[in-house]
């Protein structure tokens, strides 16, 4: 099968890229979730006299996606934030259709010499784990910060009222859940009550939410350089602390809750973001936006569960997720909401 | 039986992981194999569990509805909170239980609303959600 992907790449790349001795060679699917097929390749052609060999990685549709994601939502934001300085990839060429490769792909630049943290790991980070725990954090916070219109991305799925932005999402991820449930919630169903009755205030600023920024959907370096953020197929606009409740949320913590994302203590994460995102952090609003990022979790392995369960995407990934990851939110859940 | 199943299940995760998924040359064939060793793990804790935990949540559910269907103002959810608790498990075959347990389920949620909506004390159902979350919580090798 790589065989006939390669013979369908090389050609399209070779016209996008204006190098008619393109030559595509070593590709290779790499894990990349379940939502997108991911590929590593080589690239080698020659421009201006100048033999060139770089590695690019190519994302396609699956037959059936996780979650129904955007690529062409995940390619902008790819150019805008890589356009804007954070350590995101290249974006090369975006395919809409389904005639090169069956189905819609996008291709990015291939960093590097670096590796991603998994969650099946107790400690991914080992030494580094504070160096990496701070640019996860600032990171984020410049997220936060960015200009939406000024980076091109105030078109972006979402609320842009301050206001909204809350209801937009539960009510988003409700619909998930009313649609791909194949057994009753009544941790999912009290939460989405809970979140209702409970509003946060609204936002402080309307930003790019990159709606899974967490470990492992970022890659470092063995000196513990954050190279580069990925996976932003679910891209939106909304309340800043949407991103940062997810980031913190214990599934991502490695077993250690008072260092999340598995790397420095909370307090300090917290205030890098609030330096870096220039927002001053509403504690309140922040434990809403924790209880709401366990929900979409539980939103997202729900959705998880039913592609495997029906044959779908039967993606060993789709399988954890339906099962340790819903069982972990519903006791994350469970245990906030019942301490009342 | 010996060996038991989970006993199975654990070592053919410890082989794909200790020595299948290394001697594999692709990242994406490694990657999947870890998965795939982690699922047998949960299967493997599933195995000796499943049944226990249905039945326990189908009675936990029932003494609830028990409990708290004499103080449902709604007529018909008391009746069926009433006739609910009265059953009991028949077959311990898995798939029987779930059947139970997503019935039971629907019922809770139900009744978790009504209380809400009629800002009664929740707390007792919380005990019981509390309870079903943790014994479905499943452990993975650090």
């Amino acid at each position: 099968m790589n065989d006939d992907l390669t013979a369908r790449l090389e050609p399209y790349l070779a016209n996008v890229l204006g190098v008619p001795d393109l030559e595509v060679a070593n590709l290779a699917r790499i894990p990349g979730g379940a939502s997108r097929e991911t590929y590593r390749f080589r690239a080698r052609y020659s421009r201006d006299g100048v033999e060139i060999e770089r590695g690019l990685i190519l994302r396609r549709d699956p037959p059936a996606s996780l979650i129904e994601t955007d690529r062409t939502t995940e390619f902008r934001a790819y150019r805008a934030f890589h356009g804007l300085g954070l350590p995101v990839p290249e974006p090369i060429a975006l395919e809409e259709s389904t005639e090169v490769l069956d189905r819609p792909f996008f291709v990015m630049e291939e960093i590097e010499n670096c590796q991603v943290g998994s969650i099946l790991s107790s400690n991914p980070y080992g030494e580094l784990r504070e160096r990496i725990g701070r640019q996860f954090f600032a990171n984020l916070g410049r997220i936060a910060r960015a200009d939406v219109d000024e980076i091109g991305l105030g078109d972006l799925e979402g609320e842009r009222d301050p206001k909204k932005c809350w209801s937009h999402e539960v009510e988003r991820w409700e619909t998930v859940i009313d649609e791909d449930e194949r057994e009753p919630q009544p941790i999912a169903r009290a939460a989405i009550r809970w979140l209702k009755r409970n509003p946060p205030p609204p936002a402080q600023k309307i930003s790019v939410v990159h709606g899974d920024y967490r470990t492992g959907n970022f890659l470092h370096d063995a000196d513990g350089n954050m190279r580069a953020i990925l996976d932003w197929e679910m891209a939106h606009l909304g309340n800043p602390l949407e991103d940062l409740g997810w980031a913190i949320d214990p599934l991502w913590s490695h077993g250690d809750p008072s260092r999340p994302a598995g790397t420095i203590p909370r307090a300090e994460a917290l205030a890098i973001w609030e330096k870096e995102s220039g927002l001053k952090l509403d504690t309140a609003a922040l434990a809403w936006w924790e209880i709401f990022a366990s929900l979409k979790g539980l939103a997202i392995w729900i959705s998880a569960a039913r592609e495997y369960a029906e044959m779908r995407n039967a993606d060993p990934v789709n399988a954890f997720s339906g099962w340790y990851c819903l069982a972990f939110h519903n006791k994350v859940l469970a245990d906030r909401l019942g301490a009342a | 039986m010996k060996p038991e199943t989970d006993q199975i299940l654990n070592l053919s995760a410890l082989k794909l992981m200790t020595e299948l998924a290394p001697a594999m040359g692709a990242q994406y064939d490694q990657g999947m194999t870890q998965v795939v060793a982690a699922l047998l793990i949960m299967s493997a804790q599933e195995y000796d569990r499943a049944a226990d935990i249905r039945a326990a949540e189908n009675a936990d559910m029932r003494a609830l509805f028990a409990d708290l269907a004499p103080m449902v103002g709604d007529a018909g959810l008391r009746k069926e909170l009433e006739a609910a608790a009265v059953e009991r498990d028949g077959s311990l075959r898995v798939s029987a239980l779930n059947a139970v347990n997503e019935r039971l389920r629907r019922l809770l949620i139900r009744l978790q609303v009504h209380v809400e909506d009629v800002g009664g004390d929740t707390r007792r159902i919380w005990v019981v959600l509390k309870a079903m979350a943790a014994r479905r919580a499943l452990v993975l090798p650090g």
